[in-house]
């Protein structure tokens, strides 16, 4: 039995934290952190206790729920729901929260605002939370929009910062040869703005998805809170739907909500082709990135289309896959000539996110959802171990990001270089790690899936294939490029030291969820991965393949960065426009910029000014009795003037008045005067 | 005669109005008391209202004013106009403080003010649409001397195009005022009257509705004799009659209706009626900003509601789809000229027209979400915007200067500015816990419910938070973060207790509202609601 309190507890007792260390004085950053790790312990403890209860069981459990807002006709309201996916995030939320608030402890010894972070950071955790819990889809955008807050917050850490090409700190230690980074732009302020907007164009899509399920829900004839999970269900089952929406009926209105909420999280898991802002996100603290921009936040997208299954249609599943596909490949393609060790590990996180997209296209039948969300979980841990072990490396290299300076740590800090090298076993999806067990499930399912469809069914199989392929290069290439080899750069690597003892201790304590055993028994029976002969086949030939791509790309790295350290330089010529293609990020930053930022956005802006209110030399002579031009006819409010001139120009005609600036008056007498006609032709 | 507390909203303004020109430095504090009276009583009248819910009018006063025309001073408000009175209360409170050291006479400035918010709140509060067109037009000759006397360079200009503006557009109301009364018989005249309307307002278990007495015929009908005059309620009853009577060539209802709605649609403002607004904002001194965009434009929509909506309700739905057009134009142009603003004001003035038109949206598509909304959208609109002017003129009366590229980094020396700049930029963007997300919302959901061909409306709309996010957000960045542009900035000094006391209790509101806006929606949705039914049975 789980006490009703035990959800609501977990969800608010990060906000409650929030509250009081925003209130508190901020004196002690230490303490601060601590009473937040403590807090997010304890959380810890109660989600242990909530997984327990909940995942041998497998049923959803629905807790307390009040309305929150009556719209007349339905209901808004909040309450949480737990089902074993949702308990087991939970876990994984609260647990990766209590490491990086230890861990931040010691890496923002030394900043003056440090006492900022607990409250900002377990902000987000609620925000997190929210999602995760919520027993509805309009809590659940509640919870997506403040995520987006927290991480708005948390990229614009120190957003007093210049654009990077105004840093002497960071042009000194950048990557050389980094390209495709619009320099003059990249900032933490830029950075928070572009993440927050971008992925409110995905939430725009995400409210037509969940208008058109309000549709849904008060056309089939007055469901009181259409949004709740067990109502979508409903809904989604009726197939049918009675009424339109936007033109559509039936199957297709279920397909537009999926593609609404799947826009949603294209957005926030920076997916192709609103991924440009994740890699920007990274000017923000390593340890928020840790936990936002790679282990939970940008995994919401995937748990929330998880958690929306039951109305992603056939049609809606393959664009989902699709999009994972391409996206895993782009962003492995970009990853593997990014010099910035936190860009590699960026673009990695997109391309994994592509990748249990691709696993959720396959669908549920094919294992799709248990396999996406498989390698959410694993991810979430060797992703946000790889950060912390990286927030080391910069640590210890003086603030050096550059790949091409580093080298031969593994001496000076091995807790680090083992760490992280354990997850990067993880992640290229070695045998007995934690990634091998669940990129093996995605895919499987998205094999059986290409097996069962065919046609156009293999292209999002083969771009993850890739993609796999590239990520066990590349991963290879940024461990071995850290810790292997010799010094090059002395002056930067000669303090390097391994973190304090509590933060290694971080490391430490992640280091086992690396390892298969720790998830494979259970993970699968617990989210109700589909088993027989075919599943059992497909594993099978995955297994195959997935150890073939590791081969591969694992055996590149070795040779071409360790044992024959030239053959990378003859690659990148002999290859130079795909290697420039890639270093330019596919030129989608330029492109986006030029299109949104300078074109829809500031210049139709300016464009729309313009026609609104006329130029500024317009408006610097309105007070005047400046001659009328032509040109001021071309803005709306130009026109206006144009006809109270117009009638001050009649009336100063008949009544012989002087006075350019009368002309208004007149209009107001004119119009007055009309006015009058009116009610002598009604009296 | 006891005087009411709804008269009371009208009268204290006005006395504090006079004993403001007293000599001495006190008109300060009377400007305040007189504003602290309406929000006092619009609160405990909101108060009723959401703990029990309602359509009817309570707090009901009704003096004979003049006999021979039928005219009354009948006071009353429901949900919308005992938040609109809390509304004007509150945010001419907070525009007295903010003005607090106004310097250029300010004896008459606060007397001004004073005149302004008896005839706001007099149109709040009134129920005869002779005394709503008094207090409407009223209203325009503070506003017109405040921004042209207190106002800045070009205030003569900006000031002339307000009043020319908003009078041409309520000239037509005054007309059909008079065709309205004119069409009455001199003895009244018969209604049939539903049932439901006199068990929804009647408080004697339907002996009287909207106090004239029910008759029960032979036949099981209900009639009540409606005499000649303005009361709101009685002209609603007489809805058929306005319909079936033609004036030059068009029936008297759609001259009305027009006539309400191009008086209304100015005030909102709705595009393309809508460039008096940004010279207006710019022009005038920032606490005449807040009171402008703070309950000036709710006044327009309040005007929908309570005249335009239900005096003339086929209209209503006929025109909904256009009304619909026209805010959703309103939303996504307004939002892009914004974008392409320098001028700070002018940057959250155009939010203001694009927030704005999200009312018109909610209530075109007539769902009590949507008109809710559209009414929930008004408060909080009206707690956001102001909250976004007064700091604009914190940074106005620091470096004399709005240029959005002549600032930068200025969370770094004002922190406290930073936080609260970043919380109205939030709200602006309509982030859900704060207040601008519930009523884009309610008016989102209602839109997207409507049917027929609304959805694409809303879907439309939908762009804004892209928009809404960029346009704030870039300004913020442009303002607040980044290196500090200008090292002088360096020295300047945070909000100190004067600024702090007039944003602080607007950002408590708007985080209130944000996380607990049931009180408020309850308040107002039963009207909304009523309202909403009785326009779709109109036309079936």
């Amino acid at each position: 039995m789980i006490p009703a309190w035990l959800a609501p507890t977990i969800l608010l007792a990060p906000l409650g934290f929030a509250v009081l260390a925003l209130l508190a004085p901020r004196s002690r950053p230490g303490l601060a952190h601590a009473a937040g790790a403590a807090v997010m312990a304890a959380c810890t403890a109660l989600a242990v206790w909530l997984a327990v209860a909940v995942v041998p069981h497998g049923a959803a459990v629905q807790g307390a729920h009040v309305p929150w807002l009556d719209l007349g006709g339905f209901v808004l309201g909040l309450g949480t729901y737990v089902d074993p996916m949702g308990a087991i995030m939970t876990v994984i939320v609260c647990l990766l929260a209590t490491f990086v608030l230890v861990y931040n402890a010691w890496y923002m010894h030394d900043d003056e605002q440090a006492a900022r972070f607990p409250w900002q950071f377990c902000l987000f955790v609620f925000a997190m939370l929210t999602v995760v819990l919520a027993d509805n889809l309009f809590m659940s955008f509640v919870g997506w929009e403040l995520v987006g807050l927290g991480s708005y917050l948390l990229i614009g850490f120190w957003s007093h910062k210049p654009a990077v090409a105004d840093d002497a700190d960071y042009q000194r230690l950048k990557g050389a040869g980094a390209r495709g980074i619009l320099e003059d732009r990249l900032s933490p302020a830029h950075a928070q703005l572009k993440a927050f907007v971008m992925n409110r164009i995905g939430d725009a899509g995400f409210l037509v998805g969940i208008g058109a399920l309000i549709a849904a829900g008060t056309l089939a004839g007055g469901v009181r809170e259409p949004l709740t999970w067990g109502n979508i269900a409903l809904i989604a089952q009726g197939g049918g739907l009675p009424g339109t929406f936007l033109g559509l009926t039936g199957a297709d209105l279920l397909t537009l909500a999926a593609l609404g909420i799947f826009c949603g999280a294209v957005g926030k898991s920076a997916q192709f082709p609103l991924h440009t802002w994740l890699p920007d996100a990274m000017q923000g603290p390593t340890t928020a990135s840790s936990i936002i921009h790679a282990a939970t936040m940008v995994a919401a997208g995937v748990f929330l289309v998880a958690r929306c299954y039951p109305f992603f249609t056939p049609d809606a599943l393959a664009v989902v896959g699709w999009i994972g596909g391409i996206t895993c490949l782009l962003a492995a393609s970009i990853a593997c000539v990014q010099w910035d060790l936190k860009a590699v590990l960026a673009y990695s996180t997109v391309s994994q996110l592509g990748l249990m997209f691709t696993a959720l296209g396959a669908g549920a039948a094919a294992g799709g959802q248990a396999a996406g969300i498989s390698h959410l979980f694993t991810h979430a841990l060797f992703k946000n171990l790889l950060f912390l072990c990286a927030g080391a490396v910069i640590h210890a290299c003086a603030g050096s990001q550059d790949l091409h300076r580093m080298g031969g740590l593994a001496r000076r800090m091995p807790i680090t270089a083992i760490a992280s090298g354990l997850a990067v076993l993880a992640i290229i999806g070695a045998p007995f790690f934690s990634g091998f067990f669940s990129k093996d499930a995605v895919l499987a399912a998205a094999l059986m899936h290409a097996e069962e469809a065919g046609g156009a069914a293999w292209g999002p199989f083969l771009l993850a294939c890739a993609g796999s392929l590239l990520t066990a290069a590349y991963m290879v290439r940024w461990w071995i490029r850290i810790f292997a080899g010799h010094e090059r750069d002395h002056g930067i690597c000669h303090h390097a030291h391994d973190p304090s003892w509590y933060a290694s201790a971080v490391l430490i304590a992640l280091m086992p969820f690396t390892i298969m055993f720790v998830w494979s028994g259970w993970l699968g029976h617990a989210l109700g991965a589909p088993h027989g002969e075919a599943h059992a086949h497909a594993h099978h030939s995955a297994m195959m393949v997935a150890s073939t791509l590791l081969l591969g790309g694992a055996g590149f790295a070795i040779v071409a960065f360790l044992l024959k350290p030239g053959l990378s330089e003859v690659l990148a010529r002999t290859l130079r426009p795909l290697h420039v293609a890639c270093a330019e990020l596919w030129g989608i930053d330029r492109l986006w910029d030029l299109l949104f930022v300078r074109g829809v956005g500031a210049g139709l802006g300016r464009l729309a000014a313009l026609l609104d209110l006329g130029s500024r030399d317009r408006l610097a002579s309105l007070e005047g009795a400046a001659p009328f031009r032509l040109r001021d006819v071309l803005s709306l409010d130009g026109v206006i003037d144009g006809i109270g001139r117009a009638c001050g120009g009649i009336g100063r005609a008949g009544a012989l008045l002087h006075d350019g600036r009368i002309g208004l008056y007149l209009g107001v007498a004119a119009i007055v005067g009309a006015a009058v006609l009116l009610l002598g032709v009604l009296w | 005669m006891v005087i009411g507390a709804l008269t009371w909203s009208v009268v204290a303004p006005l006395l504090a109005g006079v004993l403001c020109l007293l000599p001495g430095r006190g008109a300060r504090w009377f400007a305040l008391l007189g504003a602290l009276v309406p929000l006092a009583v619009g609160l405990a009248a909101l108060g009723d209202f959401a703990r029990n819910p309602g359509a009817d009018f309570r707090m009901l006063e009704s003096v004979p004013w003049s006999t021979a025309l039928g005219a009354n001073w009948t006071v009353g408000v429901d949900g919308i106009g005992a938040a609109m009175l809390a509304l004007s209360g509150l945010v001419t409170a907070i525009a007295t403080i903010s003005a607090w050291k106004e310097a250029r006479h300010p004896r008459a400035y606060h007397a001004l003010v004073m005149l302004l918010l008896a005839a706001m709140n007099g149109v709040f509060v009134t129920l005869d649409l002779l005394v709503f067109y008094i207090c409407w037009e009223v209203m325009l000759v503070p506003m017109l001397a405040l921004i042209g006397v207190w106002g800045g360079e070009q205030r003569r200009y900006a000031a002339l195009k307000f009043f020319v503006y908003t009078l041409a557009g309520s000239v037509l109301m005054l007309a059909m005022l008079i065709a309205l009364w004119n069409r009455t018989p001199a003895g009244g005249r018969v209604v049939a009257v539903q049932q439901v309307e006199v068990v929804a307002h009647s408080h004697d278990s339907g002996a009287t509705l909207h106090g004239l007495k029910v008759e029960a015929r032979a036949d099981g009908t209900r009639t009540v004799t409606v005499p000649r005059g303005f009361d709101i309620r009685h002209l609603q009853l007489q809805w058929r009659w306005w319909q079936s009577e033609h004036i030059l060539g068009v029936s008297l209802a759609a001259f009305g209706f027009v006539a309400v709605l191009l008086a209304c649609l100015v005030k909102v403002p709705a595009v393309p009626l809508h460039t008096w607004l940004p010279h207006a904002h710019v022009q005038a001194p920032t606490a005449i900003s807040v009171l402008l965009a703070g309950i000036l434009l709710k006044l327009g929509v309040y005007g929908l509601y309570r005249v335009g909506w239900p005096l003339f309700p086929v209209q209503a739905q006929q025109w909904g789809l256009a009304i619909g057009v026209i805010g959703l134009i309103g939303i996504l142009w307004a939002a892009w000229v914004a974008l392409g603003q320098r001028d700070l004001k002018r940057l959250v003035a155009y939010s203001s027209v694009s927030h704005m038109g999200w009312c018109l949206l909610g209530l075109a598509g007539l769902t009590a979400a949507g008109a809710t909304g559209g009414m929930v959208q008004a408060v909080t609109h009206g707690l956001g915007s102001s909250l976004l002017f007064l700091l604009v003129g914190v940074v106005y009366d620091r470096a004399h200067h709005r240029d959005v590229d002549g600032f930068g980094g200025l969370a770094k020396p004002m922190p406290r500015y930073g936080w609260i700049l970043l919380i109205a930029c939030l709200a602006g963007a309509g982030l859900p816990g704060l207040a601008g997300f519930v009523g884009e919302a309610m008016a989102l959901f209602g839109t997207f419910s409507a049917g027929g061909p609304f959805p694409w409306l809303g879907a439309l709309a939908a762009l804004s938070v892209v928009l809404s996010a960029a346009y704030m957000l870039w300004m913020l960045k442009r303002v607040a973060y980044g290196p500090l542009r200008h090292p002088e900035h360096a020295a300047y000094p945070d909000l100190d207790a004067r600024e702090l006391a007039a944003t602080v209790p607007l950002v408590a509101l708007i985080l209130l509202v944000g996380i607990w806006p049931s009180p408020l929606a309850d308040a107002l949705r039963p009207s909304c609601e009523a309202l909403v039914t009785h326009v779709r049975s109109a036309l079936p």
